[in-house]
Formats: C-alpha cells, sequence, structure tokens
C-alpha cells in the first residue's frame, strides 16, 4: 500500500500544469460542495437549537401532585413586531426560575429579553413601556429564539385572572407544570420539517457534484493508469493509487470547504428566518458532525473513484481500445418509473417527515439514474437525423459517454425537479390576503362585550386616545374592536383610517393592556403575521434551494465542460489541425449539452411538479410559477455561459497542435 | 510526378523562444511526388510540415500553393485550406472515437458541405479498394492499427486534396504493417494525383518515396536519395 501512496503522491505532483489545474478544479468542486453541504446540515442543527431554546414555551402540562408552577404565554405586539410575553406564577416557594431569568420573576415583576429592554427604554411609556411597569430584569440568550427575539416574563400570582384555567385566545393556555422544559413547539417543527426537505433537495446535487468532481480525477488520470496496468500493476494497485489521490484531494478539499464555511457563519447568521437573525453559534453543527463530514466526503469521492476506474481495472486496455459502448439497460427507466409510481402512494396522507423526506430523496436519485439513458436515446436520435457535421458529433458523443454528457447537465436537470417540487408547493402571497392594520381587537365572551367595550373607553379617555369602540360579531365569543379616529392622528393628513399613526396604535394598545386577563389586543394583520412569517420563509427558502442547486449546477457544468475539453484536447486539435472550424467544434460542444439540457431539464421539472401533487393546497402561485421561470433561464444561461466559458480553453488546447520544436 | 511544382517554401524561419527550430529552409513539392522529410528528433521536420501544411505561420519566408500565398492567409482561410486542399495522416489518435469508419472518412466531406448521404456514400467507395471491406460501421476502438491507418488514408484523401501530409504514419505499427500502410498510402496517393509529404525518421519509409530530403539542426541538407521501394501505381 506505501508504494500505492508515494505512486499516487508523485501522480499528483508529477501531473504538470494542466494535472495540477485539473486537480485545482476538483478540489475547488470539491470544497464547494463541502461548504455546501457543511451548509445544509448546520441549518437542520440550527434549527433544532432554535426550537430547545423555545420549547420551556410550550409547557407539558403536569398534574396537582406534581406542579410547582403555572404558565401561560401570549402573543403581544408592537409596530408590527411580535412580542412573547409569557406569564408565570410559583404554586410553592423555591421554584427554579424559567430560562433566562435569574430568579423566579416575583407577582408583578418583568423579566426583558435585551432587544424588547431596549425598545422599551427607546419608546415613550404610554406607548410600550406602560405594558410592563415593573421591569426586573434582562433574559440571558438562552431563552430566546434568535438574536433580536423581543421576549417578556412576567410574574403573577396563582390566582391572577391571567392566569385562570381555560382563558382563551392565542398563544398557551395557563398550564400547570413540573417545570421549564418544556416541547417543540409546532411552528418550530414546522420550520424543522421545512429545513429537512430544503436539506434532502440541496444535498442529492451535492453529493453527485463530489461524485462527479471524482470522476474527474479519474477521466484525466485513467491513460496513465491504463499504462501502469500494461506494466503489471495489479488491479488492486491501480485501484489503491486511485483511491488514494482521490481522497488525498477530496480531504483537502473537505478541509478548504468547512473552512470557508466556518468563515461565513458570522455573515450566514445574517439571514433573516422566522422573524429574527441567528446567533453564530447556532450554525455550528458540531465536532461529530463536522468530523462526519471531513470523514463522509472523501470516502464518498474514493467510492465514486473506484467506479470510475472499473473499465481500466477490468482490463489494461479498456482505455486505450474505445470499443463500442455496451447500451444503457432499460433498467434504469423501469427504476424511475417504478420510483415515482409509487412517490405519491409513500407521500400521502399523514406520512412522517422523515418519510417524506426520504421519498422525495427516491424520485430525486431516480432522476439522477434515468438521466445518461435518455442522454444516450437523444444521442442516438441525433446522430440518426444529423445533416449537419456538429449535430452528428454531438449526438455520437452522446451515444458514446452519455454518462459524462450527464454529469455537465445533471446538475441544472436535478435542479429543475427541484424548481418543479417547490414551485408548485410554494405558497402564494396572497393565500391570508391582505388583512386591515388600523383597528386593534379584543375577544371575548359574549356576556363580557359590553364591559370590555365600556372599559376601553374609558381607558381611552384617561390616556387621551381618541378612538371609536365597537362590538362585532355573533355567537359565543365577540370581538371588541377599536379603531383611533383618523381626524386625531397625528401625521395622518386625511388620508385613509388605514393610514392611522402607528404611535396612536400603540398607545391605545398600551391602554387596554390588562383590560382582558391575559390577552392583548391586536390589529387583524397582526393575528396574520406568524402565518406570514412562515410562508414569507418559505419562499425565501425557495430562494436559498434554487439559488445553491443551481449556482452548484451552473459550477458543477462549467468544471465538468472544462475538464472534458481538456480529456479531449488531443482529437479536437487533430481536428482543427485537418481544417475543422473552431466554430464546428464549439457548436458539437454547445449542441450535446443544450439538447439533453432541454430535454432533460424539461422532464425533471414536470417529475419535481408530478411529485409535488400530493402535497398541493393552493394550485399554482406566482411565486411558484416566477421561481420556476427564474430557475429555468437561470440553468440554461448557467449552462450556456459554463460552456462559453471554455470556448477559450478549447481554442488554447487547438491553437498549437505541433507545439514541440521537432 | 509529371506536373510542375504544387507547393512550395522559401527561405522558412521558424523559432520556439531561443530554439530556432527552422533556418531558412527551401523546399519544393511538385505535382504527384512523394518525398520523405528525414531527421533526428528535434531537428525540425515536424515544423517544417507543419509550415507547409498551413497550420503554423513562419517567423520569415514564405509558403505557396499553386503560386497563391498561404502563410499570409488569415486562420479562416488556412483552415478552410486544409480542409479542402490538403489531407492529414497522423502516427495515431486522429480518428474520431465516437464515429464509426464511415463517418470519420465522410466528415471532412461533410465540413465542406456536401450533405451527409452522399458523403457517407462516396466514403464507402474507398472502403473495398483500400481492404477495408466489410468494416464501414466499426469503430476506430475496433479496428487494427493497420485498418485504422487505412481508415485515416481514405479521410485524407475523399475530398480530392492536392497534397497530402504524413506526420510518422507508420510510427505505432509494426514493420509489416507499417511496410503495406506505407504502399497504401504512396499508392493512393499517387492514384488520385496528389502530392505527398512525409515525415519520417524511419528510412524504410522513406524509400517509398520519390524524394528523401533531411533536416538538421532546423537546416535542409543537400543529397536527394531515389526509392528502390517507390513502386508508384494506383491502389484503386
Amino acid at each position: 500500500m506505501s508504494a500505492a501512496v508515494t505512486i499516487a503522491w508523485r501522480l499528483l505532483r508529477g501531473g504538470g500544469r494542466r494535472g495540477l489545474i485539473g486537480a485545482g478544479l476538483t478540489l475547488a468542486a470539491v470544497a464547494v460542495s463541502t461548504a455546501f453541504l457543511m451548509f445544509t446540515v448546520a441549518v437542520n442543527v440550527a434549527f433544532e437549537h432554535r426550537a430547545d431554546r423555545e420549547a420551556w414555551r410550550n409547557p407539558v402540562p403536569a398534574d396537582a401532585a406534581r406542579a410547582v408552577a403555572v404558565q401561560g404565554v401570549r402573543r403581544d405586539f408592537f409596530q408590527g413586531r411580535m412580542i412573547t410575553v409569557a406569564e408565570v406564577a410559583a404554586l410553592r416557594p423555591g421554584v427554579a426560575p424559567p430560562p433566562g431569568a435569574a430568579r423566579f420573576p416575583a407577582p408583578g415583576e418583568a423579566w426583558l429579553s435585551p432587544a424588547l429592554a431596549a425598545l422599551v427604554r427607546e419608546t415613550p411609556p404610554d406607548r410600550l413601556g406602560g405594558r410592563f411597569p415593573n421591569v426586573a430584569g434582562t433574559l440571558a440568550g438562552e431563552t430566546l429564539v434568535h438574536p433580536g427575539e423581543l421576549v417578556a416574563v412576567l410574574g403573577r400570582a396563582p390566582d391572577d385572572p391571567a392566569l385562570a384555567p381555560g382563558r382563551g385566545g392565542d398563544g398557551v393556555a395557563p398550564t400547570p407544570v413540573a417545570d421549564f422544559t418544556g416541547r417543540h413547539g409546532a411552528d418550530a417543527v414546522a420550520y424543522q420539517s421545512l429545513a429537512l426537505v430544503a436539506g434532502v433537495l440541496m444535498v442529492v446535487p451535492l453529493l453527485v457534484f463530489s461524485g462527479a468532481a471524482a470522476r474527474l480525477t479519474v477521466a484525466r488520470r485513467d491513460q496513465r493508469l491504463a499504462a501502469l496496468r500494461l506494466v503489471g500493476a495489479t488491479p488492486g494497485q491501480v485501484v489503491g493509487m486511485t483511491v488514494v489521490e482521490a481522497i488525498l484531494l477530496a480531504l483537502a478539499g473537505a478541509v478548504a470547504g468547512v473552512a470557508g464555511y466556518l468563515a461565513m457563519t458570522p455573515l450566514l447568521a445574517r439571514i433573516t428566518v422566522a422573524g429574527g437573525t441567528w446567533f453564530v453559534a447556532d450554525l455550528w453543527p458540531g465536532v461529530l458532525i463536522t468530523f462526519g463530514v471531513l470523514l463522509a466526503v472523501p470516502l464518498l469521492v474514493g467510492a465514486s473513484a473506484v467506479l470510475g476506474l472499473r473499465r481500466v481495472v477490468v482490463s489494461p486496455l479498456g482505455v486505450a481500445r474505445r470499443e463500442t459502448p455496451p447500451g444503457m439497460r432499460v433498467l434504469r427507466v423501469v427504476a424511475f418509473l417504478a420510483v415515482v409510481g409509487a412517490f405519491p402512494v409513500l407521500g400521502r396522507g399523514n406520512a412522517g417527515v422523515v418519510v417524506v423526506a426520504v421519498a422525495l430523496a427516491l424520485p430525486f436519485l431516480a432522476v439522477n439514474l434515468v438521466g445518461p439513458w435518455v442522454v444516450a436515446l437523444i444521442g442516438r436520435v441525433m446522430a440518426g437525423t444529423a445533416r449537419r457535421p456538429a449535430w452528428l458529433l454531438a449526438g455520437r458523443r452522446l451515444v458514446d459517454d452519455p454518462r459524462s454528457a450527464w454529469r455537465t447537465v445533471g446538475g441544472v436537470a436535478l435542479t429543475g425537479f427541484v424548481a418543479g417540487f417547490v414551485g408548485l408547493l410554494s405558497p402564494s402571497a396572497g393565500l391570508l390576503g391582505d388583512a386591515p392594520a388600523d383597528r386593534l381587537r379584543l375577544g371575548v365572551p359574549a356576556a363580557q362585550a359590553a364591559t370590555v367595550q365600556a372599559g376601553a373607553e374609558r381607558r381611552l379617555r384617561a390616556a387621551g386616545v381618541p378612538a371609536r369602540v365597537t362590538v362585532t360579531g355573533t355567537g359565543d365569543r365577540r370581538l371588541v374592536e377599536v379603531t383611533p379616529e383618523p381626524a386625531a392622528t397625528p401625521g395622518s393628513t386625511g388620508g385613509s383610517p388605514r393610514e392611522g399613526s402607528p404611535e396612536v396604535l400603540e398607545r391605545a394598545r398600551t391602554a387596554l393592556d390588562g383590560l382582558v386577563p391575559g390577552r392583548g389586543a391586536s390589529t387583524p394583520a397582526e393575528d396574520d403575521l406568524p402565518g406570514m412569517l412562515l410562508l414569507g420563509d418559505i419562499r425565501t427558502g425557495t430562494v436559498v434551494v434554487l439559488a445553491v442547486s443551481l449556482l452548484v449546477a451552473t459550477t458543477s457544468a462549467g468544471i465538468t465542460a472544462a475538464s472534458s475539453v481538456l480529456d479531449r484536447r488531443q482529437t479536437y486539435a487533430l481536428l482543427r489541425l485537418a481544417g475543422t472550424p473552431l466554430s464546428v467544434l464549439d457548436r458539437a460542444r454547445r449542441s450535446e449539452t443544450l439538447v439533453p439540457l432541454v430535454v432533460m431539464g424539461g422532464g425533471s421539472v414536470a417529475t419535481g411538479m408530478f411529485c409535488a401533487l400530493p402535497f398541493v393546497y393552493a394550485g399554482l402561485n406566482v411565486t411558484g410559477v416566477l421561481a420556476l421561470g427564474v430557475c429555468v433561464v437561470g440553468g440554461f444561461a448557467g449552462v450556456v455561459g459554463a460552456g462559453a466559458l471554455s470556448s477559450p480553453l478549447l481554442r488554447s488546447v487547438t491553437a498549437n497542435p505541433g507545439p514541440r520544436p521537432d | 510526378m509529371t506536373e510542375g511544382v504544387v507547393l512550395e517554401g522559401r527561405g522558412l524561419v521558424k523559432r520556439f523562444g531561443r530554439t530556432v527550430a527552422l533556418d531558412g529552409v527551401d523546399l519544393a513539392v511538385r505535382g504527384g511526388e512523394a518525398v520523405a522529410i528525414m531527421g533526428p528528433s528535434g531537428s525540425g521536420k515536424s515544423t517544417l510540415l507543419h509550415c507547409l501544411a498551413g497550420i503554423m505561420r513562419p517567423d520569415a519566408g514564405e509558403v505557396t500553393l499553386l503560386g497563391r500565398r498561404v502563410d499570409g492567409m488569415r486562420e479562416r482561410e488556412r483552415s478552410a485550406l486544409r480542409r479542402s486542399r490538403f489531407g492529414f495522416v497522423f502516427q495515431f489518435g486522429q480518428l474520431l472515437p465516437e464515429l464509426p469508419a464511415e463517418e470519420n472518412v465522410a466528415l471532412p466531406l461533410m465540413l465542406g458541405g456536401v450533405p451527409r448521404a452522399r458523403a457517407v456514400q462516396q466514403a464507402r467507395t474507398w472502403f473495398g479498394p483500400l481492404g477495408l471491406g466489410g468494416m464501414e460501421g466499426q469503430r476506430p476502438g475496433e479496428l487494427s492499427g493497420g485498418q485504422a491507418q487505412r481508415v485515416a488514408i481514405a479521410r485524407a484523401l475523399v475530398t480530392g486534396p492536392s497534397v497530402v501530409f504524413a506526420d510518422e504514419p507508420t510510427g505505432a505499427l509494426d514493420q509489416a504493417t507499417g511496410h503495406d500502410t506505407m504502399h497504401t498510402l504512396v499508392t493512393a496517393a499517387a492514384h488520385n494525383g496528389a502530392s505527398l509529404v512525409v515525415v519520417t525518421h524511419d528510412p524504410q519509409v522513406a524509400r517509398w518515396c520519390h524524394r528523401v530530403v533531411e533536416v538538421r539542426d532546423g537546416r535542409l541538407l543537400p543529397g536527394h536519395t531515389p526509392s528502390p521501394e517507390f513502386s508508384g501505381g494506383g491502389a484503386r
């Protein structure tokens, strides 16, 4: 084995300038995919961290014997931002405080998150501070979902009406708890699920990309390794050398990728998700996962290298003698159809998110499996119908090595799958409508509506906020609606009532605070805010997944195109030497990329849309169609651009076919 | 070898950095003539072929084909000239591995605008006379070295070129196959009225030509050796 390592090291070092460029390209490809892989894994871990920190706000009910405290959680708002208000009461002395608080808040005390504390300091008390008259301390970061989160923990007496059993409204009803550990909330689980699906959608192209990078190493080396076989190297030695070389390169690439990712984390932490940015520490996936990535990437690359070498190992002449390639097996198509056909069954109904994620990965891999078969079929059609040399060259090349052609376009085609999938799923911005933001509402039982209305009018008068107070709704629940009068709204110069000043609205809200125990007033728009945040984040996620996939795919296409030119430089040079115009060679290269891209890209989009069908509940929407369109145009432009970038390389390798002075 | 000068290089100079590959070479090739350019490795013989074939521009001197300056042409014109008026046979690697033999031969015709069906039909007519009958659909990887060289010869001649350039055409073949290949090359070129310029370091190959010129340190040495093995005649 040591001989294999020595020779592999010599081959790597002795590859000359072109060899070094090739090795550099492979290293860069592995580095880029490792960095994105780290990001993909870290995002899932980061959501887990957020969910863990937020869990105490979703209390697990305890029976009366074990209960040590009562906890209720509700939402409050300030100028369109959500404030999470946890109200807690100790049922016995010496109860451990909620996370982030130095001690258990006494009745009437408020503990605020740093961002909320700053906001209270900077805002006139009648707009915000009045809601938290007795601030006792600042909550530590361990209780916050994100650094800028607005959280208040309010101390209550056990018999405070705000914590009365059965209090309705939004958030979490007062619950007796044995401790403040809790469980993951519904929103957190939704985000984790979406992150997992996004992860699956991104990981597959990344793995395919890493594999392609490894095969490039082999493609460059195969002639040399075949020569080694001819001089008597055993298959084991040849495999050893290749694997060592590929793993050395991949390890260097993976280390560079991890370093690159870590360097990027302060920037990545500034991406806003679920209403806030990230703690940088959230994006560190941990030592174990990092070592796992550093181990898995080189192993995967090594495995791909072995697969790519199979022909050389079988026969020393396997590379030197180009024979009619074996046809791609129809089994690939059967497997593809079986997987895609089974997907709606797997993804239907109440299948768990992990099952759906796995089920989603399967058709993704199936597209990758059927790709080369379709490429070979396209090649046969092109070669059969070609009238011009470029078309004929492209067709024959596709038939000759469909896997290589697929490596160039596969990434972008797989992105088509992602675009098709999320294009159908991406929710429309107008799904929740455009709720008004100019009036506050308080939900109350019908029997209390008149009392609350009178109380509201009294409080608003006392606070000097002219407003109209009405009661709407029928049945057991009523809404007490408070609309600040436009005429009295400073800064609102005769506009529509919807343009009412946020300051007046906050004064009204602060005046109404505590009127209905355990419940704050909110505008209809604010009631939709969590849903709007989730929808917005899904759209952001869609853009991120598509952007990453496209970037990876385009980079992959560029590297493969350049490597393909280098691999075939002798043939290209001799063709040009014999008078073949460069434009014909370029046209042939373009055709052998674009034709499969159009066919397979379209097919992948269709497959992605088909797989999304079981989950569609709102029909197509503008965002989805836009994302699809951008992806199709971007992918096409990316591959054309990547191909065009290797044109100068083609010119360079064919410019001087006889450089030796002989 | 009955016509006047077809291809001529005068005062050709070519440098690669500080290495002088050609140092004022004059060479004229007459119609139907087979000329062997010999010399040791690094003597400049391949550079001379590349300058004569319009692959490379000489730093000084001029190249003419049928009285027309080649060295002053733009790359696009030289490329068209190589496609239509010249044919090439190399040591190895000149056939496209993806294309069946007949399409390899038809390719120069298609590049010249001949429709595919006609180009392939025309290409097929070369297979029988060159001893390649039945191999039209074979791919280069399925042919022996000698067979592949004969396909390359058919491809070099299919457009009816004025001059065929061969760079070490038997370099990768054993002696017997090399002998056959040279026989095919020389007779087919002669039969089609094409001049032949062969670069070789092998005296056995050079003996197939009418005339042998020797390049040493970028200069042409006098001494024209008649070839006892040259038999003229046609392969087709």
